[in-house]
């Protein structure tokens, strides 16, 4: 990322009177330069890197699970080792992988795509990644410690209780779990505050929220669900923190405490949690779809509105997660005709997308391999779907493979292939390369083939009675054949994602170099040069209709005139105004995960816990004491006429 | 420099396409057919075909819009698709926003194809919840506790003998036997944690959840011999959490009964001395880890193998049978374990009384023979990591030789 080449200073734009330790950094390049961004896009940039690192580290956990299934009564791992890598593997595709990957794209697009300069509140969004680093570093440092008395979470992703509590599994695994979720949800709800602002509040002139490009409106439904649903999976964790440090007995059976309580707290949360991955992906492929078919989306009020009623109505169903819990019949019968009520909003963006196709000239772009791709799985996955809201059906299903094959297709073939797609497709604005058309196709199609041999044979292995979370199964059950087949799928399915990465990473040092808006886009962040300077817009555009870079192209001598009238304005008012840098959030964080690892790592008895606890604090609390002290303003950017950098202004 | 390639790939399509139909054709024969022994297709009881009807319902309904759905993309994909460079390079089409006549009655439709599904599946969701009335007084009554990681199973109406002539509710582990043709009804319970039950032939899972009265009913059409498996992660051996149904026609089923309802069997003999045990396996061979402990006679004729395996063992030495018997308090094996009329009444492992005439061990996981019986007393955990009876074993400093191994097994499947 070239972001930096512009630091340019004058001796006398220093400010001259702040104490030494409430200087603004205004280093941008360099370590020290990332570690104290507040660049929307930088920020995006490292969300991706570190969801694309853990989304690797995801895979690795995948094939291992898929190495010891592959033949009946194998012996790879340990049972042990087997319950661990499903539970840190569930947790970290949903919460490290395809949840800040959503992110990266979040904080980099969209501010793009509404002409904002940066997000509402820079530094709390600083602060949201390094959390989510820190939650990160929580869930995975049991890998490091000792196995008998440390070891990674293995209580699954879903923890049920009375399982995590300290009477079934005493050792700290299930403790880096709930705290590394706890940290990860105070990111995800601060960047989702910050989210919502930025497009309730920093919209170009002229884009109503009519006017708003689908992928950010499914950011915006996407945060409201995230502040929605924490909450209860927060209270569900302080509980069973409590639980295990306090000795409380929320789930604790033996004083009366109620298991079933955790279910309902964590589907209140785990069932939004669904369409968290899922919308930013749908918003990603209603990008993709009208620029490489080069028409508008077909019916937009109805695929936004569709996006919301999905929003509304995954905050009713979580109950079809607990079918087989005995919830009586009326119970079920409600939760029953909810879920399949959601599969109407859903089915009526598959059919806008075909409307968008339809009358089209499609160009087979890499992006729009993805994407139709998207299409065709996301299709497989919502039928199984609905198969699974018929609950008397789903009592066969529930904890299957079936179910196992259902949700792959809904994540994979749904949310992982439209963010591939859509790093595929903003690739050239982010980077200004752009990836080799053959490369990209060639891995699509592996990732394609390995995806469905993986997953497909796993519908028939659930309906053949297959349980999940099993380290082992006999010979004689007739499952031998398709875990086989699934095995060599995830091999395949490995080679594509290895191929994919291997290409970016090629493309991102060497690939061909390419100029602005090399696909023809629609939305305002294709108006910009790549990489995108720091400060976004020259001009704050002004928009006027749905797709607004596509109506600037076709009214251009109207669009420069404004633009011309609209720079002098902003001139007039002092330059462009950028927000300084800040350590803050970084030191926040960092007192936030010292904190953790007290909580979550040390023995009340023998280790200095409280002490460790305390000095987290205390960090924690100078962190947030300094970045309140350190007050809201930034410098000034003047640009010339063709976006050069005339000066900075440091007030 | 790769320029070769895109033909590579292009031809690569066809032997790939052969490859896979090849491998499709030939494979294990139960790969589409799912008639394992737990299907939930090759089902055997009124709850499972409820089930297995509702499924199939939803699988026709969304089967047809997938199919034309599916057209419509493929075919708006193949015809709207750009061919060559003039295509790339055409004016943009026409730019419309959308249809809203076409998108209401697309709403309309899929509202009433899922009205097609909503219909069964309510229907279904109250059958399956409990016995139909009308066989209510029919239904027979059994309570399931789920353990890390076994099934115990009450008989709540069977009395049967316990020590000096008191009575006590009837306690088997790990096989359940039910009466064929009539409805049951399970009471689910557990001791730890979540479990589930689960038979697939006979009836969808419901869970065993602490703090919490479920339930749920079946019923066995035909005789017949039943695969179920826990289907709730409860922890380390959560995968060899099974169980089996045994379902028995009216008389097999009361002469069952009557056989369980006595005290344990006891073989008339003296106690062979340490020195002179007639090994019936000189040495036990190491097993693998996860090494299958089942033989292949239980697919083709498991309800015959267990009833062969309700009769007393060919070759007992009632000697050993005796020394086993001994061990098995001096070990203290009976602080776990009931084996009723013999003195030993541990609860918290499965009731030993009848362990002879059980097909299975170790919760449905290996075969009940001599071999894997003492491969499973001999090391438990390397049969099931993290199971309580080698936490047992370490907690009363309980070490067994060869020869203690052969006895206790000759005794347990004396057992009948």
């Amino acid at each position: 990322m070239e972001l930096a080449k512009s630091a340019y200073l004058t001796k006398e734009d220093h400010a001259p009177t702040q104490p030494k330790l409430l200087t603004h950094p205004t280093v941008k390049a360099g370590l020290m330069g990332w570690l104290t961004t507040v660049d929307h896009k930088r920020i995006g940039f490292l969300y991706g890197f570190f969801a694309l690192f853990f989304f690797l580290v995801g895979g690795f956990e995948a094939l291992l699970i898929r190495t010891q299934l592959m033949v009946p009564n194998n012996d790879v791992l340990t049972a042990q080792q087997y319950n661990t890598l499903f539970t840190m593997h569930g947790t970290t595709m949903i919460f490290l992988a395809v949840m800040p990957l959503s992110s990266a794209f979040f904080n980099f697009i969209m501010p793009l795509q509404i002409g904002a300069r940066d997000v509402a509140f820079p530094r709390l969004n600083a602060f949201s990644l390094w959390m989510f680093v820190a939650g990160a570093i929580i869930l995975n440092i049991g890998w490091f410690l000792p196995q008998a008395t440390h070891g990674a979470p293995d209580g699954g992703w879903f923890g049920y209780a009375p399982l995590t509590s300290k009477t079934y599994i005493p050792k700290h695994s299930i403790d880096y779990w709930v705290m590394g979720l706890q940290l990860l949800g105070v990111a995800s709800i601060a960047a989702s505050l910050n989210f919502i602002v930025t497009i309730i509040n920093m919209r170009a002139p002229g884009m109503t929220m009519m006017r708003l490009p689908v992928f950010s409106w499914m950011t915006l439904i996407t945060s409201f669900l995230i502040i929605l649903s924490f909450p209860a999976i927060t209270i569900a964790l302080v509980e069973l923190m409590m639980d295990r440090q306090f000795g409380t007995s929320f789930f604790e059976v033996s004083n009366g405490g109620m298991p079933i309580l955790w279910q309902h707290l964590f589907w209140v949360f785990g069932h939004p949690e669904v369409y968290i991955l899922i919308l930013p992906a749908m918003g990603i492929i209603s990008e993709i779809l009208p620029t490489f078919s080069r028409k508008p989306l077909f019916g937009y009020p109805i695929v936004v509105f569709s996006g919301a009623a999905i929003g509304f109505l995954g905050f009713a169903v979580w109950s079809h997660h607990m079918f087989t819990t005995g919830m009586g019949t009326v119970a079920t019968a409600a939760f029953a005709l909810a879920t399949m009520a959601i599969a109407v909003p859903t089915g009526v963006k598959i059919f806008n997308w075909i409307g968008t196709l339809w009358g089209g000239h499609l160009q087979m772009r890499t992006p729009m391999m993805f994407a139709l791709g998207f299409v065709w799985m996301f299709m497989i996955g919502g039928f199984s779907g609905v198969m699974h809201a018929a609950a008397p059906a789903d009592a066969q299903q529930q904890d299957s493979y079936f179910v196992i094959a259902h949700f792959h297709y809904v994540l994979i073939g749904g949310s992982l292939f439209a963010l591939l797609a859509g790093i595929h497709y903003w690739f050239p604005l982010m980077f200004g390369k752009k990836v080799s058309e053959f490369w990209g196709k060639l891995s699509f199609w592996v990732i394609f083939v390995g995806f469905n041999v993986t997953f497909f044979p796993m519908h028939f292995l659930g309906l053949n009675g297959m349980p999940r979370r099993t380290f082992t199964y006999d010979p004689n059950l007739g499952w031998n054949f398709p875990n086989l087949l699934a095995t060599v799928g995830s091999y395949v399915l490995g080679i594509g994602i290895f191929i994919y990465f291997v290409v970016m990473v090629y493309t991102f040092f060497k690939g061909q170099r390419v100029g602005r808006d090399i696909w023809d886009g629609r939305t305002l962040e294709w108006s910009l040069p790549n990489p995108p300077p720091e400060y976004n817009y020259r001009v704050t555009p002004t928009v006027h209709a749905r797709d607004a870079w596509w109506y600037e192209k076709n009214h251009r001598e109207e669009t420069e005139k404004e633009q011309e009238a609209h720079a002098q304005e902003e001139e007039a008012h002092g330059g462009i105004h950028m927000p300084f840098g800040s350590i803050w959030p970084l030191i926040t964080s960092i007192g936030v995960l010292i904190g953790a690892i007290g909580v979550s790592a040390l023995d009340a008895g023998k280790d200095p816990k409280l002490a460790v606890c305390l000095v987290g604090g205390a960090v924690m609390f100078i962190g947030i004491y300094f970045w309140s002290l350190e007050g809201n303003e930034g410098y000034h950017i003047h640009l010339d006429k063709d976006g050069n950098v005339v000066r900075e202004e440091h007030s | 420099m790769f320029k070769f390639l895109p033909t590579l790939v292009r031809w690569s399509r066809i032997p790939l396409v052969l490859a896979g139909t090849a491998l499709l054709a030939g494979c294990e024969y139960n790969f589409w057919r799912m008639d394992g022994h737990q299907s939930t297709i090759a089902v055997e009881g009124p709850v499972a075909r409820e089930q297995l009807q509702v499924f199939y319902v939803t699988v026709w309904v969304t089967l047809v819009i997938f199919v034309l759905v599916g057209g419509v993309l493929a075919y708006a994909t193949l015809k709207f698709r750009a061919r060559n460079d003039a295509d790339e390079h055409a004016e943009p089409p026409s730019q419309s926003h959308g249809n809203p006549l076409i998108e209401l009655s697309l709403i309309g439709a899929s509202v009433l194809a899922l009205v097609i599904i909503a219909i069964p599946t309510l229907r279904g969701i109250w059958y399956t919840y409990d016995v139909p009335e009308a066989d209510k007084a029919n239904a027979y009554e059994i309570t399931a506790h789920g353990f890390q990681w076994w099934f115990k199973f009450e008989y709540p109406a069977e009395q049967a003998a316990g020590e000096n002539n008191t009575k006590m509710t009837l306690v088997t582990g790990n096989e359940l036997v039910i009466p064929a043709g009539r409805p049951v009804r399970v009471h689910l319970r557990t001791v730890d944690v979540i479990h589930s039950f689960w038979v697939p032939k006979l009836a969808g899972k419901v869970d065993m959840i602490p703090n919490r009265a479920n339930h749920l009913w079946m019923q066995a059409d035909k005789p017949g011999y039943f695969w179920g498996q826990c289907a709730e992660y409860c922890g380390d051996s959560h995968a060899v959490m099974r169980f089996r149904v045994i379902a028995l026609g009216p008389r097999d089923f009361n002469d069952w009964l009557e056989q369980q309802l006595q005290t344990g069997r006891t073989v008339q003999g003296n106690v062979a001395s340490a020195d002179q045990p007639r090994a019936q396996f000189a040495s036990l061979r190491t097993f693998k880890q996860n090494e299958a402990g089942i033989s292949d006679r239980f697919d083709l004729q498991p309800l015959e193998a267990w009833k062969a395996k309700q009769a007393p063992e060919a070759n007992e030495d009632p000697r050993l049978v005796a020394r086993g018997r001994e061990l098995f308090s001096q070990k203290q094996c009976n602080g776990c374990h009931t084996i009723r009329g013999h003195g030993a009444g541990g609860i918290t492992g499965p009731d030993l009384t009848h362990v002879g005439s059980r097909t299975t061990i170790a919760a449905g996981l290996i075969e009940n023979t001599p071999e894997q019986l003492q491969r499973w007393i001999h090391n438990p955990s390397a049969v099931k990591p993290g199971n309580k009876m080698a936490v047992g074993y370490i907690q009363q400093k309980i070490t067994l030789t060869p020869e203690d191994e052969v006895a206790l097994v000759a005794y347990l499947l004396s057992l009948k």
